[in-house]
């Protein structure tokens, strides 16, 4: 490998990113750590701040990179720390005689281009990567009076956040009685303009979670036929009075602060004692990434335990903005590993964070779950909602089934051995080949008016959907 | 949820949607949780039970028109192996269109693979995909799927059993074993098939295709359809018969085509005919002319000069007008004998250089040691390398690493990629493609090596159907193990 630290500190973009780097230069951040010598090339996944590992590959050779974190420094402290890994302890990396798909992917994409020279920059724009690694060991040690002034603040924050907040619920109560008064049917029709109006006045009071999910009501009312409307305006307003009496009974539970106003940094969600933590192997069913209003991307890849004998899922959830561009995926669906995943704290865990990665898994079938004795597909989606009844997408493993159609060309899926029975309608437009195919079993997200289809197992083997 | 609660819901439903206040049309039941509230507080409350029971005690209705498809048939086959599909996916995604996509299908049914059905599908108008997806094109082409293609061999008396795919399959099959029980076949049943399937039938005569068919294809001079007339009498031209005679006057179009062609004599001891296009003044002749290529046949043709239809080809000087020369050998493909196409093939790709390029006009009509040697001359002269991604019905996966090394192919693949102009890397890029397709594993492998050595990067896009080839032998030589 043909790093050295002067060259890392010429590619720098300034001496913060350095900082930043030096502090993921531990081997524990980085679970995967590979090399290809014949290719001249580095990669690894390092757990960042987000749920998601990022990806970074370094061209040793000509000191290409890329790293799917949404930064817009270039290069990232991810590609600098990877770089950095690689000039001080390249014993780290795992040799590989193949490349991943992702780096393939790069690869095939990127055109080469001569290396800029590497020189240091003079003058005040000046890094230095001895300073970098000096970042760490001078943290300066606080004095207790100044550790108890930092508190007493954070408590006040904390407390003047928690008024606003409860002015933001009396505001957003009042708000849903006069959509009722007025009438759904003309909320429907202007559901962007007044969604955003409230939004707009949540995020000035700190309520920026609910801000967000109401900003997503109009999106979710207008995926739906004319018809179905006002129904799913109920459910989606029904869900915000619940929620509000619910943060109002218990302002300081995790999941609820969570929901209305900030979600927990993932320190403190690996630090907390409470919050559950399964070591499975998972298999990754699908990415959602969707654009929304408030400007921010939100990305879910959808996880499986495949250990478990009842079907239980974990999700892996991102925000970045959608201004940094479009961001490769993490995970491909299929992509099987060992973890320890570490749920958000909440009453049916869903939310994740991988705390630790133990490796690859072979592919293979899914456990067989035992689908005989409940003849509802909605159980789960029943169960979830007698918990938490605020949840919008809920997962389910659908029965033996199959992918029907209706006179408007909508899909829809039922059950093998029941069909006369429910059927549960399609979000978007159906694969016609999954028409001819049986469905041994359907992972999907019910939001209580459409199924939206992450992966499938048939006679065909595994079926990626999303 | 009772009766009496869904009717509540519903009324209140109603009343939301309007605009109003719903207490009093309330269930009893939820009456009593909203009760003691304000007015704003009660309508809040009702909302969030009523979210709560559509949400749960309620079922999506489903609609009674719900239809459900037979079963995807499943090929014999082995499907691809798991571990490449991902490099299937990528050359499926590299091919820019359905043709190049039916390329790689063909490579991988080559190796003794099918696809899985969510990487590809064939559309059910395909024509030209490998003839073990016949049930996938017949289950695309019937919605209803009321009909089973029966194992037995296709006869008048089971002729509807059979879905349309798997009854070309057939029929095919019959002319190349049976020509005469085939025709018959088609005899009886063509005419009452709509226009479509008639011409798709007739096509199939172009299997095995002798003189004992003339009586039936002169016999559809009278057929309804007009294209299932033309295509007849390209067929009967093919077999050196005039469809439809013709009076040889002024406004005959062999005689108006004859016209655009200048008889000369060449050669001081032996004298012979020569024929070369006449010189064109305007595009209204150029258009003219290439209308009548189109529809006059070479037999015709060549019947104004006093000339057989290789004495004809023979004759003609190709070189002195490229529009011409492409023209005359689209016609040849269309209604030449497969003497004369033989001839043509054989005499340009013996001369070489650029006239043998017209002989890829010719690939469908070639068997395949002609257009495999047609593929050698192209690569070998290397001056039109992009040639071969015009070339129709080449097997899959014989190309040998000889084939590529013996002349300029190499060099010049090897010169584009290392170079800076975009266009040449393009055109190498589509070359590689082709290649992909028609090499051996072994070629493939080697052929990667060496453009990566040449400075392609090792997962170039445009790899994808070389590395899939290569990696397709990998698989079967463990499996065979």
């Amino acid at each position: 490998m043909e790093f050295d630290l002067k060259t890392i500190e010429a590619l720098a973009p300034d001496q913060a990113s350095l900082n930043a780097a030096s502090k993921l230069t531990k081997r524990s951040n980085w679970p995967r750590l590979e090399q290809n010598e014949q290719q001249a090339l580095i990669w690894g996944e390092c757990q960042g701040s987000g749920s998601n590992p990022y990806r970074v590959v370094v061209d040793t050779g000509d000191h290409g990179y890329k790293c799917t974190c949404p930064s817009r420094k270039f290069p990232c402290k991810h590609t600098l720390a990877l770089m950095w890994i690689a000039a001080t302890v390249p014993a780290s990396f795992a040799a590989a005689e193949s490349t991943p798909e992702w780096v393939n992917d790069w690869l095939g994409r990127r055109r080469k281009t001569t290396p800029p020279p590497a020189q240091s920059i003079p003058g005040p724009a000046a890094k230095s990567i001895d300073e970098a690694a000096r970042t760490d060991e001078s943290a300066a040690v606080e004095d207790i009076a100044a550790v108890e002034r930092r508190e007493a603040a954070q408590r006040k924050r904390a407390e003047d956040t928690r008024q606003a907040v409860s002015a933001a619920l009396d505001e957003l109560d009042q708000w849903i009685a006069d959509q009722l008064r007025l009438g759904l049917s003309g909320f429907v029709d202007g559901s962007s303009e007044r969604c955003r109006r409230i939004a707009a006045r949540l995020v000035d009071m700190k309520a920026t979670a609910l801000a967000g999910r109401i900003d997503e009501i109009p999106s979710r009312l207008m995926a739906l036929r004319s018809e179905e409307r006002p129904d799913a305006a109920i459910r989606e307003l029904g869900k915000l009075v619940l929620l509000a009496k619910a943060w109002r009974s218990a302002p300081d539970d995790p999941e609820l602060k969570r929901l209305v106003s900030t979600s927990e940094t993932r320190e403190q969600v690996l630090a907390n004692p409470d919050a559950r933590q399964v070591e499975s192997f998972w298999e990754v069913l699908g990415e959602k990434i969707e654009s929304r209003r408030d400007g921010l991307v939100s990305h879910s890849t959808w996880l499986l335990d495949l250990k478990s004998t009842t079907p239980q899922f974990a999700v892996l959830l991102d925000y970045f903005p959608a201004s940094a561009g479009r961001r490769s995926n993490a995970f491909a669906p299929g992509d099987r590993f060992d973890a320890r995943l570490v749920f958000y704290p909440s009453r049916k865990p869903l939310r994740a964070l991988v705390a630790e990665r133990m490796g690859e898994v072979i592919s293979g079938a899914w456990p067989d779950f035992a689908f005989g004795a409940a003849k509802d597909p909605l159980a789960a989606h029943a169960s979830y909602q007698d918990a938490a009844p605020w949840i919008t997408d809920c997962p389910l493993m659908l029965p033996p089934g199959a992918i029907l159609v209706d006179d408007r060309g909508t899909g829809w899926w039922q059950a093998a051995d029941d069909p006369q029975g429910i059927a549960l309608p399609i979000a978007g437009a159906v694969n016609q080949t999954l028409l001819g195919l049986d469905l041994a079993a359907t992972a999907a997200l019910w939001d209580g008016a459409r199924l939206d289809l992450l992966a499938a197992q048939s006679g065909f083997g595994r079926l990626d959907l999303s | 949820m009772n009766e009496g609660e869904q009717t509540g819901l519903a009324t209140m439903r109603d009343c939301w949607i309007t605009g109003g206040t719903t207490f009093d049309l309330a269930p009893t039941a939820w009456k009593t949780i909203a009760c003691d509230a304000s007015p704003d507080e009660q309508e809040r409350r009702l909302l969030a039970i009523a979210a709560q029971a559509l949400d749960v005690a309620l079922r999506p209705a489903a609609p009674k028109t719900l239809k459900r498809r037979p079963p995807l048939p499943r090929l014999s086959p082995p499907m691809l192996p798991e571990r490449l599909r991902p490099l299937l996916r990528a050359a499926l995604k590299q091919a820019a269109d359905a043709r190049r996509k039916t390329r790689v299908v063909t490579l991988v049914a080559s190796r003794g693979f099918v696809l899985h059905p969510m990487d590809w599908m064939p559309a059910a108008s395909d024509q030209n995909s490998p003839d073990v997806y016949a049930p996938w094109i017949d289950w695309q082409a019937n919605v209803d799927g009321e009909r089973h293609a029966p194992q037995d061999n296709l006869t008048v008396e089971n002729w509807d059993e059979f879905y349309p795919a798997a009854r070309c399959i057939a029929l095919a099959d019959m002319r190349r074993s049976e020509p005469a029980s085939a025709r018959l076949l088609i005899e009886a049943k063509a005419s009452g098939e709509s226009a479509e399937v008639r011409l798709a039938l007739i096509e199939l005569m172009r299997f095995g295709l002798k003189p004992e068919d003339a009586p039936f294809l002169k016999s559809l001079s009278a057929d309804r359809s007009g294209k299932v007339r033309e295509l007849a009498d390209r067929m009967l031209a093919r077999l050196g018969e005039h469809g439809r005679p013709s009076d040889g006057g002024p406004d005959d179009p062999a005689t108006e085509l004859a016209a655009f062609i200048s008889e000369g004599k060449s050669g001081f001891i032996r004298r012979r005919s020569i024929y070369t296009p006449a010189k064109l003044k305007s595009p209204a002749q150029e258009k003219r002319r290439a209308e009548l290529f189109e529809t006059c046949n070479l037999v015709e043709l060549a019947a104004r000069f006093g000339a057989t239809e290789p004495e004809f080809i023979g004759a003609w000087q190709f070189g002195a007008d490229d529009n011409a020369d492409i023209q005359i050998a689209q016609m040849v493909a269309a209604s030449g004998s497969d003497a004369a196409v033989t001839h043509m093939a054989d005499a340009l790709v013996a001369d070489g250089g650029k006239p043998a390029l017209l002989v890829l006009h010719l690939t469908p009509r070639l068997d395949s040691r002609r257009r495999r040697a047609l593929v050698r001359l192209v690569l070998k002269q290397a001056n039109y390398l992009s040639a071969i991604n015009l070339a129709e019905g080449i097997d899959a996966g014989w190309l040998e690493w000889g084939d590529l090394s013996n002349g300029q192919a190499l060099a010049a693949l090897r010169s584009a990629v290392a170079g800076n102009d975009d266009a040449r890397r393009r055109g190498a890029d589509d070359i590689l493609e082709t290649i992909g397709f028609l090499a051996t594993a072994t070629t493939a492998a080697k052929l990667i090596d060496e453009v990566v050595a040449a400075g392609m990067p090792p997962a170039a896009p445009s790899l994808g159907v070389l590395r899939l080839n290569a990696a397709l032998a990998e698989h079967q030589s463990l499996t065979d193990t």
